[in-house]
């Protein structure tokens, strides 16, 4: 039975390798046999990879970017965590403090961006403002649901029991809204991976390359001044991978911190 | 589910007061401040608007970032819809396709912004190029969802009675995977609204997002605020449209917020 789940999977894997190799060999075929210099190939784009992991700029530049997204996201926790908290728990801060998160919500953090430039200026800080705007909405709104999700016979028991709020908060239903407000930081950390991307392109734009470094910058660089798209690619698949990377890592945290929940 | 907070009769007065409450505070940081491009007040930024709204500048803008949208989402809709279709119902297909799905989907739509820019140039094709890869991945991947979704047992029944494929198709399978692929179509509504701000921004001579940031080099900053709320305002608008949708087409389900 294992033998024949394992073949299945390795068939599984076989056929989704087709449709991804025949399009890099037809890329790098048609390439070389009709393509002006300037055209990306796949062979040109591991050789750009090589070159930019070897000299250093690439991982360099998504330290810098990820250090931002972390910043940010940090941020976006210690205000969103508490202020969701205390709204999920007690309904007149919920009724008062809800419409403003809810009207600043459907306003992408890219569309502050201008705002964040005109206040920070072209730095780190206007960058790690647009990820903590984009991070603070998953995270607070999760951890809402996940406060107002807490059993009422657990609550009922604590306050029988006579437990103090602050007690009751930390051993009831902080506990309780974990799994939740963990999905909101997992989704706000891809938001904010976005986001920096979107912000480091837009400063290197406005700010005429101005450095402020980072991967989003590093891609405009490449488009405007040097024009060389397969190191635009290159920093595209980068910019995937970690995406992958931070989702995957944070959902393994999840299981590894909170098995039973699923 | 539970009542939303905005439900009840005070809903509508809560809210103004909170937001009078936010427009109070503003305006005492603005005159704290002291400075009409770093922070104008909320009256400014209002007048803003009205003359905004007064010469049409706001809606011409706003229609353009529209009609991207619009169009974005029909192409995303009419390749993403039929292939997930396709995928969920054979597995085989799924197989080939799904991982070139899961390899490009984690790569942002804004991060084709550099690339597309040197392939489209600045106009009307690139933000269009961005949403609509934006909007591309939870659409398909929600519908191979809802039909992986659908009970067998209905499609055994419809295959036992001899309904021909394609009546299965559009009779039982459509159907049962129309929440699943109504909620993907939000969620592709919202991720494509995000994506046309950033893309107008670099590369596109027109819409809100290039409006923002030509208000923002003149340093018109009430200018600046009355395009933003524009942007929030028509993503709310998008949202509760879908969510409409969702309602006629989907009764049976809970209401999503």
């Amino acid at each position: 039975m294992t033998a024949l789940a394992l073949r299945d999977r390795g068939q599984a894997i076989g056929l989704g390798a087709v449709l991804p190799l025949t399009i890099i060999v037809a890329w790098q075929v048609a390439g070389m046999a009709f393509g002006g210099v300037r055209l990306p190939l796949p062979s040109k784009i591991v050789a750009a990879a090589a070159t930019m992991i070897a000299s250093g700029d690439l991982p360099l530049a998504i330290v810098q970017s990820l250090g931002r997204v972390f910043g940010g996201f940090v941020i976006a926790a210690l205000i969103a965590i508490p202020l969701g908290l205390a709204m999920g728990t007690a309904r007149a801060v919920e009724r008062n403090v809800d419409p403003v998160v809810e009207t600043f919500r459907p306003i992408a953090a890219i569309a502050i961006l201008p705002l964040a430039i005109l206040w920070f200026g072209t730095g780190t800080s206007a960058a790690v403002m647009i990820v903590a705007y984009a991070a603070f909405f998953p995270i607070v709104v999760n951890t809402v649901a996940g406060a107002k999700d807490v059993n009422p016979t657990l609550l009922q028991a604590a306050s029988t029991m006579g437990l103090s709020r602050l007690a009751t908060m930390r051993t009831v239903i902080v506990p309780a809204a974990l799994p939740s407000i963990l999905v909101g930081l997992r989704i706000a950390l891809g938001v904010g991976w976005t986001a920096i991307v979107a912000a480091e392109l837009a400063v290197g734009a406005k700010a005429g390359g101005g450095g402020s470094g980072g991967i989003g910058q590093m891609m405009f660089v490449f488009y405007a001044y040097s024009i060389e798209l397969n190191r635009i690619i290159v920093c595209m698949i980068a910019v995937g991978i970690v995406a992958l990377v931070l989702d995957r890592a944070l959902r393994a945290a999840m299981r590894a911190l909170m098995p039973w929940s699923r | 589910m539970k009542g939303s907070t905005r439900s009840g009769s005070g809903g509508a007065l809560v809210y103004l007061r909170t937001m009078a409450v936010f427009a109070l505070v503003w305006t005492g940081v603005a005159w704290w401040t002291d400075n009409s491009i770093l922070l104008p007040t909320p009256l400014a930024v209002a007048q803003a608007a009205i003359d905004l709204a007064k010469s049409l500048e706001l809606f011409e803008h706003a229609a353009i970032s529209l009609g991207r949208m619009v169009v974005s989402i029909t192409i995303a809709s009419a390749i993403a819809i039929p292939l997930g279709l396709a995928m969920g119902l054979s597995t085989r297909l799924e197989r080939i396709v799904d991982p070139t799905i899961e390899i490009l989907r984690p790569i942002s739509g804004i991060a084709w912004i550099p690339l597309a820019l040197f392939i489209f140039g600045i106009g009307n094709t690139l933000p269009v190029f961005i949403m609509t890869y934006a909007a591309f991945f939870p659409i398909v991947v929600g519908t191979v969802g809802g039909v992986r979704a659908v009970d067998r047992r209905l499609i055994d029944a419809a295959r036992t009675m001899g309904v021909p494929q394609r009546t299965i198709v559009t009779r039982v399978v459509v159907p049962a995977a129309l929440p699943s692929l109504l909620v993907a179509l939000r969620l592709g509504v919202a991720l494509s609204w995000t994506a046309v701000v950033a893309a107008e921004l670099i590369g596109a001579p027109s819409g809100l997002g290039y409006a923002v940031e030509w208000y923002r080099e003149l340093l018109a900053t009430p200018q600046v605020m009355s395009f933003i709320a524009m942007i929030g305002v028509i993503g709310y608008l998008c949202d509760a449209f879908v969510r409409e949708l969702n309602r006629r087409f989907t009764p049976w389900m809970p209401a999503t917020r």
